[in-house]
């Protein structure tokens, strides 16, 4: 289905709507048919659902595809949901359980002859399920690694250790060269669809303004240093899908997530930054990351700006202590 | 704009003059370009033409110039450009932004309203809201340019088109009357005439795409190494003939790539600013479609067809016909990657070549050969920002003793090293024998492509090494604290690897690595025991299978054991790309997994719950007559 698009971040609420829009659809159907007197019955229309649910929309529909065990959980919970449906009154539940009463009894040729072919084929759908699910299979083993690890109390980049509690980003400052991260955060771009700059004509919300300075003017250069490093794998719009972010694995952040760098603070990714995948403790991975670590490519400065142009192209606030 | 200019902006004059020139750069064939140049000049200097060449080709049909954008579009598409575009396309468009150099294919220069994928006739600008927005909302695969959609909105887009159209391009306007026209290719028309894929329609394609010479450029099996090496666009940058095997490479697939549409588009109009000429004026509709089919028909699916140097026979157009798109993965827009790579077990020998019917058996219908993804190596220097191998092929069998595997993958050129190099084959830093990494953005002589210093000269001047490919696997993997494993690359302290290493000079080897800065160590016991069944450069396509034995020294060695999970990962080095030592393409870790037999309790098993339920369903029908009697009695 690539003529409806899920968009990135608002997929809940799409998924959500799209079934209620679907339900209520279904809902109308079964009304207007048992208006025109062909209404379905509850154990077809109960089957139906529960078919479109589990074994359509979240099969196809969601991408990326979720894992199987999860499909269960939906599926009992739907069916739990379906059995309630059609049990409110007595009188439901004996319509509901009408048709397998009939073909248990099998009293005439159509119920009779259903009977047969059900109890040959049940067995031999078992004895096959089963034969597969004894072939070895070989799925991907899962592995689970901690994406934002604890942090040390230090780290040393380039000859000088660095407190992570206390070292301050030293470009988050206004035009005058005064630290200020109420200034810098007012001058991120605008959080709304797009994430595009506030005013393209501002000196100070233009990092490409030739009298841009200070705040602006530096992440116009940590633009400059994303995009000849880290777009290849971080991505162009900074949402982890660059040239080569599949071809790795773990795959690359992905910054325009809230749970990345909004989450953090600014000295823990310079943390991150400098030490890159192989600076990991143990429970990030450190052997499967390809992240570099910048300390070998960039200098401190350049980490900072950096740094900062990550959370001004995404309209992000770091963390702070207060 | 003080600028490089393309050269076709210098010839453009009256209408037919641009027609004429068009009509140059279709026909143009290695050794006719002089004396066709000469006579066209001699046309446009007399201003005589022939009636011919001003009719429409067909399949197209005169459009009409838009409108000017409104100046607030232009306006707020400024506000998208310099959020999102100028990085990489530069502060004046000229595709020279921060990011530019180190990007292969490079960003597009906007100021020559040269673009490469339209509906418009050779030459011609193209179709703003069409064109371009496709190229904006679909990205261009192939290159760093990304697909906005879902990014920026339909409006986003569209107001930074009119930004772009009537601001960054500077030689061209779409509002020019006087030189500008638009013959518009009705691609949706002509798509619901189209010659439907037949074994039939893709033999003829095969026939025609050699009558036409496109295979001088994209190689006898299409995989692009034709000429390869040696083509550049109209700005003296390198640019290299598409891959056929790669249709979701194509800068044109528009996310949809195996729809057959895009290539006779892309086949109509031709790609401006590049070699690719359009083949509108000298093939009919209906052998459009012919080659698009066939070009369709190479592109990778789950069976590996031998096309047999392009010679397709009836047979070999059924089989292709008959072989299933791979599955493509929507968030890459590449075919599906699976980490398991699976070996299946050969009875006796192993297969030594790629003939060998064993690898193309039923087993490997429901899973066939694994892609295996390939990025530039970037975590350490000196890094590969250009990565000109993306993926290779793996298939792996093993028998009672050995286990092979066999790699494919397409690289243009057939790279074995001459000049005698300085460092030996198991060092790893080479910076001290000059190996670097591409500079960042900003050569002083990006303005100059002629220059020897410059980038466009740099990127078809490297020195020539041997391509390569390695993989590497840990020692004693059995006895990893699970999930450790060793580092991806060459592994790291504590915990060594065992790389086997070919290269293209006809070398196989043996290392322990220890670590990404850490030399290799040369292990000749057992490079003894490593086999090179085959390694055989052709058609645009490396063939290297190589064996080892399950079980050599466990000490030293990884020690293969059936059904379990083995860390395995990819190297890959392109000779003619300038790679070598550490500038390469990596893999991120797979498995290989060599499949146990299937148990015989499996149809045991199966057997016993077929029975059950047997039973089991007696006694529900019991049940149910008895209490049908009960309720008849009372």
């Amino acid at each position: 289905m690539t003529w409806l698009k899920l968009v990135e971040g608002y997929m809940p609420m799409q998924m959500i709507t799209e079934l209620a829009v679907c339900i209520l659809f279904f809902s109308i159907c079964n009304y207007l048919l048992k208006k025109a007197g062909i209404g379905v019955p509850k154990f077809w229309a109960g089957i139906l659902v529960w078919c479109f649910v589990n074994l359509f929309y979240l099969k196809y529909r969601i991408y990326p595809p979720i894992p199987f065990s999860v499909r269960a959980i939906y599926g009992t919970v739907s069916a739990c949901g379906i059995f309630m449906w059609v049990s409110g009154s007595q009188e439901e539940w004996l319509e509901f359980k009408r048709p397998i009463i009939n073909v248990l009894d099998g009293n005439n040729f159509f119920t009779k002859s259903i009977r047969t072919v059900l109890l040959l084929l049940l067995p031999i759908g078992l004895g096959a399920f089963a034969y597969n699910s004894l072939l070895p299979s070989f799925e991907e083993p899962i592995e689970l690694r901690t994406v934002h690890p604890a942090p040390p109390a230090t780290t040393k980049v380039h000859g000088k250790t660095y407190v992570l509690q206390t070292a301050q980003q030293p470009y988050r400052i206004d035009t005058d060269g005064k630290y200020d991260p109420a200034y810098s955060n007012a001058h991120i771009v605008d959080q709304s669809m797009g994430r595009l700059m506030k005013d393209v004509n501002s000196a100070e919300d233009n990092p490409w303004d030739p009298n841009a300075k200070g705040y602006i003017k530096h992440v116009r250069e940590g633009g400059e240093i994303f995009f000849q490093n880290c777009h290849f794998c971080h991505g162009d719009n900074l949402n982890g899908r660059g040239l080569w972010a599949f071809a790795f694995n773990p795959i690359p952040a992905n910054f325009t997530d809230a749970g990345t760098i909004a989450q953090l603070q600014e000295t823990f990714v310079f943390w991150r930054v400098a030490k890159g995948g192989i600076g990991l403790p143990g429970e990030g991975f450190p052997w499967a990351s390809v992240m570099p670590p910048w300390e070998q490519h960039l200098t401190v400065d350049e980490i900072w700006k950096v740094i900062m142009f990550e959370y001004w192209h995404t309209g992000y606030y770091p963390r702070t202590w207060d | 704009m003080n600028k490089m200019q393309p050269t076709n902006t210098e010839y453009l004059g009256t209408t037919r003059e641009l027609m004429n020139r068009q009509q140059l750069t279709h026909q143009r064939r290695p050794g006719m370009t002089a004396s066709l140049l000469a006579v066209g000049v001699l046309l446009v200097g007399l201003g005589v033409s022939s009636p011919a060449l001003a009719q429409e080709a067909e399949g197209f049909v005169t459009g009409t110039l838009p409108a000017p954008a409104p100046a607030e579009q232009v306006e707020a598409g400024k506000r998208v450009y310099f959020t999102k575009c100028v990085w990489c396309h530069g502060v004046n468009g000229s595709g020279d932004g921060p990011g530019a150099d180190r990007l292969w294919p490079r960003p597009r220069n906007f100021n020559a309203g040269t673009f490469k994928i339209r509906h418009t006739a050779s030459g011609e600008l193209p179709l703003i809201d069409v064109d371009l927005l496709q190229t904006v909302t679909h990205g261009l695969p192939g290159s760093a340019m990304p697909s906005w959609e879902g990014i920026l909105n339909e409006q986003q887009r569209k107001d930074v088109l009119a930004f772009v159209t009537t601001e960054l391009v500077q030689d061209r306007s779409w509002q020019d009357e006087e030189f500008e026209e638009l013959h518009i290719l009705e691609l949706e028309k002509l798509s619901g005439a189209a010659v439907p894929p037949s074994a039939e329609s893709i033999k003829r394609g095969s026939e025609l795409v050699v009558e036409n010479k496109c295979i001088e450029c994209h190689g006898l099996e299409g995989r692009g190494d034709g000429n390869a090496f040696n083509l550049k666009d109209d700005w003296g940058f390198s640019i290299q003939p598409a891959d056929w095997h790669k249709c979701w490479n194509f800068r044109g697939s528009r996310q949809d790539a195996y729809n057959v549409k895009n290539i006779f588009r892309t086949f109509s109009t031709g790609i401006n600013g590049t070699p690719m000429p359009s083949f509108a004026d000298n093939t009919s509709i209906e052998d459009r479609w012919h080659i698009a089919n066939y070009v369709q028909s190479l592109c990778e699916r789950d069976k590996d067809v031998d096309i047999a140097g392009g010679q397709v026979t009836d047979e070999i157009a059924a089989e292709l016909l008959a072989a299933k798109p791979r599955g493509i993965d929507p968030l890459t827009d590449k075919p599906k990657v699976n980490f398991v790579i699976p070996s299946k077990f050969a009875e006796g020998e192993l297969p030594k070549d790629e003939h060998d019917p064993r690898w193309y058996d039923e087993r490997w219908e429901k899973e066939g050969r694994r892609i295996v993804a390939i990025g530039g190596q970037i975590t350490h220097k000196p890094r590969n920002f250009v990565n000109r191998i993306d993926d290779i092929w793996v298939q792996s069998m093993y028998n009672e003793t050995h286990v092979t595997m066999m790699f494919r993958w397409d690289d243009r050129t057939k790279s074995i090293q001459e000049d005698e190099v300085d460092w030996d084959p198991y060092e790893v830093n080479l910076a001290d024998y000059g190996i670097v990494e591409q500079e960042p953005g900003g050569s002083q002589f990006d303005d100059d492509t002629t220059h020897p210093d410059s980038i466009a000269a740099k990127q078809t001047s490297y020195q020539v090494f041997n391509d390569g490919l390695a993989f590497q696997m840990p020692i004693k993997f059995q006895e990893l604290p699970a999930p450790r494993k060793p580092r991806y690359f060459w592994g790291d302290e504590g915990f060594p690897v065992d790389i086997a290493k070919w290269t293209a000079d006809g070398n196989l080897m043996a290392y322990e690595g220890t670590g990404w800065d850490q030399d290799l160590e040369d292990r000749d016991d057992f490079t003894e025991q490593l086999t090179l069944d085959k390694a055989e450069w052709k058609d645009g396509r490396w063939t290297v299978i190589i064996s080892r034995p399950l079980k050599a020294d466990y000490e030293a060695d990884t020690y293969i054991e059936l059904g379990k999970y083995i860390p395995i990962n990819f190297f890959v080095w392109d000779g003619h790309n300038g790679d070598v030592g550490r500038k390469m393409g990596v893999s991120a870790f797979y498995y290989l997994v060599l499949e146990p037999p299937i148990p015989s309790e499996a149809k045991w098993y199966a057997g016993l719950a077929a029975v059950g339920l047997v039973i089991v369903e007696g006694w529900i029908l019991t049940r149910r007559s008895n209490r049908r009697k009960e309720q008849g009695a009372s």
